[in-house]
């Protein structure tokens, strides 16, 4: 662990902290968010920590489980750190879906926040 | 059971809010057996079904059988996340809309699910039969059945009170969503004879024009 890159821990760190509240308490997600953050959540968009709380704690399942598949951690030029992630989910007893999400992470005050936060699931148009 | 050996392939699509309990209606249709196809890339999870369809003249005979291959599409939940993708409403004929007799939200939710059905399916008026699933919770009923008929009414679909637990109304309302679809097949065929001038005469709009091949189409 400790030779990997700066950004490669604060990333894969605040991914690991990100799902377990994601799976355990969604509501408490709050914590990693600023009111200047952006939520792109399946195409509709979300400002302000307020209102993607309000989305995240709304979505119509009881449970759900993450899973991650990959993730990669780049610095930028500007000092943020960004993240992509792909993996699985299953929410109550749906069948296992695969997803996209990325995060772009910022230091401020001696903490990482998440300024942008973009979700889709891995489902492609047929027909 | 995807052999060629059928007159007509069938595809419905069972609609409404999470938890109505969609799959578990699609499930007692077909025998509770756990044949399911999950395609996971497009979030489709379908079940198969032969039935015989018997057309009812207006005489009363009973015409010859046809062999239907049913396709019963279900979600994988994805509505949880976000409005379903419209290519998901496009692709199929009849629509069966669910919700829950003992959670009113879902109920009151019919009129988005059907007004989405109307902006995206093949077409603005397609086959639906409406559904108030779970009538085995009678003590936990938050809809009266009076209510879902008036509602069904004013849309003009048939509505049933179904029970995926106990199996009560299942095989009757996809039986009939099948009725719709058959006689709305048997009604394009024949305007198919009608060369396009003779209907334009009739004073029919270049939008029914539209909606009227649209229907055609989807018929082969």
């Amino acid at each position: 662990m400790g030779d990997k890159p700066l950004w490669e821990q604060i990333g894969s760190s605040f991914i690991q902290h990100y799902y377990q509240l994601f799976d355990n308490d969604r509501t408490q997600l709050g914590a990693i968010y600023i009111d200047a953050s952006c939520l792109t959540w399946e195409g509709q968009q979300f400002q302000g920590k307020a209102a993607i709380v309000e989305k995240l704690s709304s979505l119509p399942f009881q449970k759900i489980q993450h899973s991650i598949t990959a993730q990669d951690h780049q610095p930028t030029p500007d000092s943020c750190i960004i993240s992509m992630v792909v993996g699985q989910l299953k929410a109550d007893e749906d069948p296992i879906m695969g997803f996209h999400q990325m995060f772009l992470l910022k230091n401020i005050n001696d903490a990482w926040v998440c300024t942008n936060d973009m979700f889709r699931l891995a489902l492609h148009n047929f027909g | 059971m995807s052999d060629g050996d059928y007159d007509y392939l069938i595809k419905f699509l069972a609609l409404g809010d999470s938890g109505v309990g969609k799959t578990s209606v699609l499930c007692q249709y077909t025998d509770g057996k756990f044949n399911s196809k999950f395609i996971t890339t497009v979030g489709i999870d379908f079940r198969e079904k032969r039935v015989v369809y018997r057309a009812t003249g207006p005489d009363g005979a009973v015409g010859r059988g046809q062999r239907i291959h049913l396709q019963l599409w279900d979600t994988a939940g994805q509505e949880r996340f976000r409005s379903l993708t419209t290519a998901f409403f496009r692709d199929a004929m009849g629509f069966l809309l669910l919700f829950d007799l003992t959670n009113e939200q879902s109920f009151l939710n019919v009129r988005n699910w059907i007004s989405q059905l109307q902006t995206h399916a093949y077409c603005d008026n397609p086959d639906i039969v409406l559904c108030g699933n779970k009538s085995d919770l009678e003590d936990q009923r938050a809809v009266e059945e009076e209510e879902a008929r008036a509602l069904a009414e004013k849309y003009g679909i048939p509505y049933f009170e179904t029970s995926a637990a106990d199996g009560t109304n299942i095989s009757p309302a996809i039986e009939a969503l099948l009725d719709l679809i058959m006689r709305r097949m048997e009604r394009s065929v024949d305007k198919s004879w009608i060369p396009e001038g003779v209907v334009r005469a009739n004073g029919h709009s270049s939008a029914d024009q539209l909606s009227e091949d649209r229907k055609a189409g989807c018929s082969c």
